[in-house]
């Protein structure tokens, strides 16, 4: 298995072994960080929209390596404002940077930016298509609070929310296909899950439980991943509200939790987590964050070359 | 010297003029008989078109007659995407000297657009790429965007 100069693009790119590799490098420098992993190594952030959270927890991983890094933050400061193409940029961008973080609004973009790249690119979000870093920090945040997912032992994970627009949610179905897991989906009428991915998690061996409530997912699941409702996806603001007011989860519907429960949210969370959550022991999703910064820096430092994949 | 129709039964008249030397393209859905003959010419091919004539297999067809030229079978792959029920036929003489069902590759490249209004090679220029991932009915998958899509969702680039 060798990660040196490859591009993290699609996380349907990647098998079990793979995903199962990039985790326990994860673990590794989680457990004994590595200051100087990434000295001499500079990274190339191309933020063609705004996008913080990513960008700094990229930022972070690598400053925290020893690494260094260029990079704009919005379309507005790069040459794509006077029309460069993207191939372009890239190729322009490869003579200054060991490996290219990229985050674009169309679909593709980091497809065709990987095959006119030299160096590594790693997608950090193209437009709804995939945004692979957070399926693998998603993933390395359960493995690490239920090590059964790794022994093949069955999970209860339920998804709630907006299951039809919501990229994390489809890349991470995607990644348990290759875990012993039972998915529990709750959404409400018209942000399903789309079909396809359904019939893709039940090809791969899934079970797929839908229920009728969130408190339902709560009572049951192992780990809840939630996810934002976005107003723009609801022309009826009434019904936005009132949708609202369903999918959201407080500290008084956590009683009838499994002890075991972890409440998982990609953020930036508004109003579907109460912050009376943030104090019990089933909230997870800063820590979740924080897990970006061991991922970050497995993957920039297998392909890389500054870190060897063990199987 | 045999002229009987290629396309027709021999108790038929002929719908379209016959060719001696070329490729007749039949059995095209009449609806993208136009943007067959589109795809496969070039300004400078003497070409014969049938339109919305009778077929006992597809109801209505079309007919493309490329007169003088033998097309490359594998080069008419994006056919594929449009008129997967079309046959291909090489004439020498009159005579029909070989006849193909339309192949599909294993990927269209840089022959249809993206249907995704929102994949990059609807914005950037950059060739289009598809794999095939189901064969009956036809389906393939963007290279980028990896949305997944029928054929009859996409639309040629020529």
């Amino acid at each position: 298995m060798n990660f040196h100069g490859r591009h993290i693009i699609s996380i349907a790119d990647f098998n079990r072994a793979e995903i199962l590799a990039v985790l326990r490098a994860s673990r590794e420098l989680a457990e004994r960080p590595r200051p100087e992993l990434l000295a001499k190594r500079q990274m190339a952030t191309l933020f063609f929209e705004p996008s913080t959270r990513t960008r700094l927890s990229f930022e972070a991983a690598m400053h925290r390596c020893g690494g260094q890094v260029i990079g704009f933050s919005d379309a507005a400061s790069s040459s794509t404002k006077k029309g460069e193409s993207l191939a372009d940029t890239i190729r322009m961008v490869e003579q200054y940077a060991d490996v290219i973080v990229m985050r674009h609004p169309r679909d593709g973009s980091a497809r065709l930016a990987s095959s006119v790249s030299r160096v590594p690119v790693i997608n950090g979000g193209d437009g709804a298509n995939q945004h692979p870093s957070q399926t693998f920090l998603d993933l390395f945040t359960i493995a690490s609070l239920f090590p059964q997912l790794e022994r093949g032992e069955e999970l209860k994970i339920a998804f709630a929310g907006d299951l039809k627009y919501g990229r994390t949610v489809h890349s991470l179905v995607t990644a348990l296909g290759h875990f012993r897991v039972r998915l529990l989906l709750v959404a409400p009428d018209g942000l399903e899950l789309p079909e396809h991915y359904l019939t893709e998690a039940r090809a791969a061996g899934l079970e797929v439980d839908i229920l009728p409530s969130l408190q339902d997912a709560v009572n049951q699941a192992d780990v809840l991943y939630m996810t934002r409702l976005q107003e723009e996806r609801f022309p009826d603001p009434l019904e936005f509200d009132h949708i609202k007011a369903t999918y959201r989860i407080t500290a008084a519907m956590l009683r009838s939790a499994r002890p075991e429960l972890r409440i998982l949210h990609p953020l930036p969370r508004v109003g579907e987590i109460a912050p009376d959550v943030d104090a019990t022991p089933h909230a997870h999703y800063f820590q979740q964050a924080g897990n970006g910064i061991p991922v970050r820096q497995a993957l920039v430092g297998l392909v890389t070359g500054s870190l060897e994949a063990k199987s | 010297m045999n002229r009987e129709p290629i396309t027709t039964s021999a108790s038929r008249v002929r719908q379209v003029e016959a060719i001696a030397n070329g490729t007749v393209i039949d059995h095209i859905p009449a609806e993208v008989t136009l943007a067959v003959a589109r795809l496969l010419t070039t300004t400078d091919d003497q070409v014969f078109i049938g339109m919305n004539l009778r077929s006992t297999r597809i109801g209505r067809k079309g007919v493309v007659k490329i007169s003088g030229r033998e097309l490359d079978v594998q080069a008419a792959a994006a056919l594929a995407l449009i008129a997967p029920s079309a046959t291909i036929c090489i004439i020498r003489n009159y005579e029909v000297v070989g006849k193909n069902q339309i192949p599909i590759p294993e990927v269209f490249a840089d022959v249809a657009a993206c249907a995704n209004p929102n994949c990059v090679t609807n914005h950037e220029r950059w060739p289009t790429r598809f794999l095939v991932i189901d064969r009956n009915p036809l389906q393939v998958r963007c290279h980028y965007c990896e949305r997944a899509f029928a054929a009859d969702e996409l639309t040629l680039l020529r």
